[in-house]
């Protein structure tokens, strides 16, 4: 796997060559700010903090969530963290090369390593090819195979998402959203990339269709060995299909930490809150469960608040939150989180 | 024995499409008695929007083809345009999943908030709007009389949902529905419209109907709850027992299908297989039968009825109708 | 060894799967097709556009086996003859055989306007396509010369254009199609600005693919049902313009026919000949309505909802 590193020998940062047993992606300081500009001249008068400051690992083979509320940025994080989106600060490290600037050739090459899938299965694919055509392309790009050979791998991945061949040269249109989706995840797995973004996969999809979706994820992981990045605002999903979660707050991670730790002894009253607004099913614990319900909205990220950010909303919140930031510190076993006064 | 406040009885409303005509919604009874909340579950194409648009008779540009629904002894489905119009404003309020789209951007808040008192009570403006400020204030709208001065677009998501409910309980309602109110919000934000939701119910005595996909939702909020499958109820009974012991195969799996947050350890979900049907062309005998585990000869031949299982319980199943218990790995 | 694991979910029950095994695949071209087969009028405009162009393309051969007479060949003989047996459309002051006039004219009308349309499409969807698609400073430049030639007040252009040389078919067509590629490349440019913000677009980004491939294979056929659709509306339009021209003497010139030049003289006799006024004018008429209809028909068969 390490043979098919995408930079060549250049812009290595490890003295010594990257193992699977190095993080797979590793984030740090990441800061993606996207302008905001007004008049008719367009001048930028202020920018949407939508990263803002984040660090996070991903290691070979794990499956890392990402939770938050709509405008976290956790889609940005996701895009930017395999360079769909130019980052404004910080530094991405992809089995130990630097390609947070990489451009052109080099970065196309990556794209073999990569892959993304989106949340709207009708969105995101062309209307206007056949099911060939959209799983195809990734293979004519790479020049990874041809005519008889490009068609059985067609197939052959339209077989493991578990649709069936003869869709071959259907359009997308005659598909259930469900199904839509297996072929967006078929396009991302045609390049045979290791690393996956999966930016809310299921929460467009039934019910019913959720759990497919989610066994099928987690069956090719186990297959063909990927390395997922699972962003979802639906916690219960996250906590199932990840090993890790990290909980993120208008651009920032406020709390990082496997699943069952997190649920049983969140430390970020963010956290904490976060768990308790999550409708369990079942009655029996909903009548008995304690609700702690946050007040108001989330702040704006193009003026976050001094401090913490989540401070405007935090039951706990003192004096000192608006006035420093608080580091992610560690609670032990991979657990970290970022607040001054903690939940115990 | 309470007497049943809204009462719909084999309700049938059909859709004409360029495929053939579609029944959004096949033959559902149920009841709502003052001052609960019942909740209707499903997923999208389930019919279970389309039977709280065919109450409100906002079902266009679907038609109710049978069936009634009896609501302070008259039959909704037959009484006149004006005086469903007045239906709608004073005794039945609805909120949406889209608050945006609810609201008309080009009219400040408070305006039309007060806009059903201004014309089922005939109030003039300045009496509707205090009554309307208040009522904002009563759904959680801080410093309400400023913000009554703004316009849609200036709220949030969750805050335009306060506004639609502020909206809907001006005139002090006698039945709410709300269909998937909190589909569009974040969780935090989820959270605090249910809370008021409950609060409402408590507070007013609105008797709720809740149209979710949710099935946390339902068992957080409703002490009733009726499942629908392709138009149909399938199931329907207390939630405490539907969510224990589900009489319907549809429900027994959905609910096995779904990751809980509270799971101890990581096991693999049990999915449906398959799709949810075409509604214009049915499987023969029950919808559900191709995706169930549970199935016998009889289920692709007769539709089953919703008959009583158990005590406590409705369901629309020939297994279960049988006596068979669900239960499997 | 993976196939066979996942066959039990090969044969999914559901509907939509059926429905999909057991239909021919219907792509959006298809669709559109059969939508536009559907419409009865529209067809029938655009099959008469077509033998239009094809009495147009084979205009010698209609002039040798059908009216025996050639364009320009004077008969003063015969000048103002009726419609009739001999010449069936009459004859004009010269005595040229109206028919095959218009016959001709229509070569050079109708080449005119595929021209001019096919130019003006070319150049301002590639415009278009490239302000849309980079954006920036490129999308700066490029809209602003766009805005800089629709300002250009037309008329003027062309009397300057007619004063400077004599046009021909070919230069009329690029003088009319050099300041109507503006509104396609308005039109493109924003089409492709909201097919970008899709997310198939990013689904081909994130698997590495080329600017030109992004352009050619994604964005142009979703582009393209906008610019068939101005294609055949504006095929209409540049009939009249061309006929608005040529009868003001800026365009095509005697003795060259077209069917604008035809009625140029036309109208002072018209109290005595008044086919050399009523059969171009008619002709014209039916082009230009047939090609707006059949333009409707395309647009609806591509986006039914827009009816």
């Amino acid at each position: 796997m390490s043979s098919r590193g995408p930079l060549g020998e250049a812009a290595k940062t490890l003295t010594r060559a990257w193992t699977t047993a190095d993080p797979l992606v590793s984030v740090s300081d990441l800061k993606v700010w996207f302008p905001v500009s007004s008049g008719i001249l367009q001048r930028t008068i202020a920018h949407v903090h939508a990263v803002d400051g984040v660090d996070l690992e991903i290691k070979t083979g794990e499956t890392v969530g990402l939770v938050g509320e709509s405008g976290c940025g956790k889609s940005t994080l996701g895009r930017a963290a395999i360079r769909l989106l130019e980052p404004t600060a910080g530094k991405i490290l992809f089995k130990g090369d630097d390609i947070t600037h990489l451009r052109g050739e080099r970065l196309r090459a990556l794209r073999r390593d990569m892959a993304m899938i989106f949340q709207d299965p009708y969105a995101s694919l062309d209307p206007r090819q056949t099911v060939g055509d959209i799983v195809g392309e990734p293979i004519d790009i790479h020049h990874l195979a041809k005519g008889k050979e490009r068609q059985d791998r067609i197939r052959e991945m339209l077989r493991v998402v578990g649709l069936n061949p003869r869709f071959v040269d259907r359009y997308p249109h005659e598909f259930s959203g469900g199904q839509r989706q297996r072929v967006g995840i078929a396009r991302a797995l045609a390049v045979e990339p290791s690393f996956i973004v999966c930016d809310e996969p299921i929460s467009a999809l039934d019910v019913s269709i959720q759990a497919q979706i989610i066994n099928l994820l987690e069956r090719l992981q186990s297959k063909f060995n990927l390395t997922y990045l699972f962003i979802a605002h639906d916690l219960s999903v996250v906590k199932h299909i990840s090993n890790r979660i990290a909980v993120m707050y208008l651009g920032k991670i406020m709390e990082v930490a496997g699943g069952t730790q997190l649920y049983k002894r969140p430390r970020h009253p963010y956290t904490g809150s976060l768990l308790s607004a999550i409708p369990i099913p079942d009655p029996v614990v909903e009548t008995r469960r304690e609700r702690l319900i946050l007040q108001g909205d989330v702040a704006s990220p193009v003026n976050p608040p001094s401090g913490c950010r989540f401070r405007t909303r935090c039951p706990r919140a003192r004096e000192h939150c608006a006035e420093e930031v608080p580091p992610l510190e560690e609670y032990g076993d991979e657990h970290k989180a970022a607040c001054f006064y903690p939940l115990d | 024995m309470t007497q049943a406040l809204l009462e719909v009885q084999d309700l049938h409303t059909v859709f004409a499409t360029k495929e053939g005509t579609v029944k959004a919604v096949d033959g559902v009874s149920f009841e709502l008695n003052p001052g609960e909340t019942l909740g209707i579950v499903g997923e999208s194409g389930c019919g279970k929007s389309v039977t709280a648009l065919s109450i409100m008779r906002l079902q266009r540009p679907g038609k109710i083809v049978g069936g009634k629904v009896m609501f302070k002894g008259q039959d909704l489905t037959k009484v006149t345009e004006d005086e469903m119009r007045d239906i709608r404003g004073r005794e039945m309020a609805m909120i949406f999943q889209d608050p945006m789209t609810s609201l008309n951007p080009v009219f400040r808040t408070g305006w039309q908030v007060a806009e059903p008192l201004r014309l089922h009570h005939g109030w003039d403006s300045k009496k509707a709007l205090t009554s309307a400020v208040q009522m904002l204030g009563r759904v959680g709208i801080p410093s309400a009389a400023e913000r009554a001065r703004d316009y849609p677009h200036q709220f949030s998501g969750g805050m335009r949902q306060r506004v639609m409910i502020a909206m809907g309980l001006t005139t002090t309602p006698a039945v709410l529905i709300a269909d998937e109110p909190t589909t569009a919000l974040d969780v935090t934000i989820q959270a605090q419209i249910l809370d008021l939701l409950r609060h409402v119910n408590r507070e007013f005595g609105t008797a709720t109907i809740l149209i979710t996909h949710n099935l946390g939702v339902v068992a957080g909020m409703c002490k009733r709850v009726i499942v629908m499958y392709a138009g149909r109820v399938v199931e329907a009974g207390p939630t405490m027992d539907v969510f224990a012991h589900p009489k319907h195969p549809y429900t027994w799996s959905l609910l096995r299908s779904i990751p809980r947050l509270d799971a101890e350890r990581h096991e693999p979900l049990k999915p449906i297989e398959g799709l949810p049907p075409s509604l214009v062309d049915l499987p023969s005998g029950c919808a559900f039968h191709p995706r169930c585990a549970f199935k016998v000869e009889r289920c692709s031949r007769d539709v089953p009825a919703l008959q009583p299982v158990g005590d406590t319980q409705l369901s629309a199943c020939w297994v279960t109708q049988a006596g068979t218990e669900l239960k499997g790995a | 060894m993976i196939g066979q694991s996942r066959v039990a979910e090969l044969e999914l029950p559901g509907a939509a799967v059926e429905g999909a095994s057991t239909r021919p695949a219907q792509s959006y071209w298809n669709e559109s097709w059969e939508r536009l087969r559907a419409n009865r009028i529209g067809m029938a405009a655009g099959v008469l556009i077509v033998i239009l162009a094809l009495i147009a393309i084979a205009a010698p051969l209609f002039s040798l086996a059908v009216t025996h007479f050639q364009p320009q060949t004077i008969d003063l003989g015969a000048t103002f003859a009726k419609p009739g047996s001999a010449h069936l459309l009459g004859t004009d002051e010269l005595g040229r055989d109206t028919v095959t006039r218009l016959i001709y004219g229509g070569r050079v009308t109708l080449g005119v306007a595929f021209l001019t349309v096919a130019v003006s499409l070319t150049v301002g969807a590639g415009v278009g396509m490239l302000a849309g698609y980079y954006g920036g400073w490129l999308d700066d430049i490029l809209m602003r010369l766009v805005d800089t030639v629709l300002a250009i007040p037309a008329i003027f252009l062309f009397i300057l254009m007619s004063i400077l040389f004599r046009p021909t078919p070919i230069s009329l067509a690029l003088i009319i199609a050099s300041v109507g590629w503006g509104n396609v490349a308005r039109l493109v440019r924003g089409e492709v600005l909201s097919v970008k913000q899709r997310d198939f677009i990013l689904a081909t980004r994130s698997i590495g693919a080329r600017d030109v491939r992004m352009m050619v294979r994604h964005l142009l056929p979703n582009v393209l049902p906008v610019l068939i659709v101005a294609a055949s509306l504006g095929v209409g339009q540049i009939i009249l313009i061309e006929a608005a021209l040529d009868f003001l003497g800026l365009g095509i010139q005697p003795p060259t026919a077209s069917w604008g030049n035809m009625l140029t003289n036309a109208e002072s006799y018209f109290f005595h000949s008044f086919w050399l006024v009523i059969f171009p004018g008619v002709t014209i008429f039916i082009t230009v309505l047939a090609s707006n209809i059949f333009g409707n028909a395309i647009r609806d068969a591509f986006d039914p909802r827009l009816k």
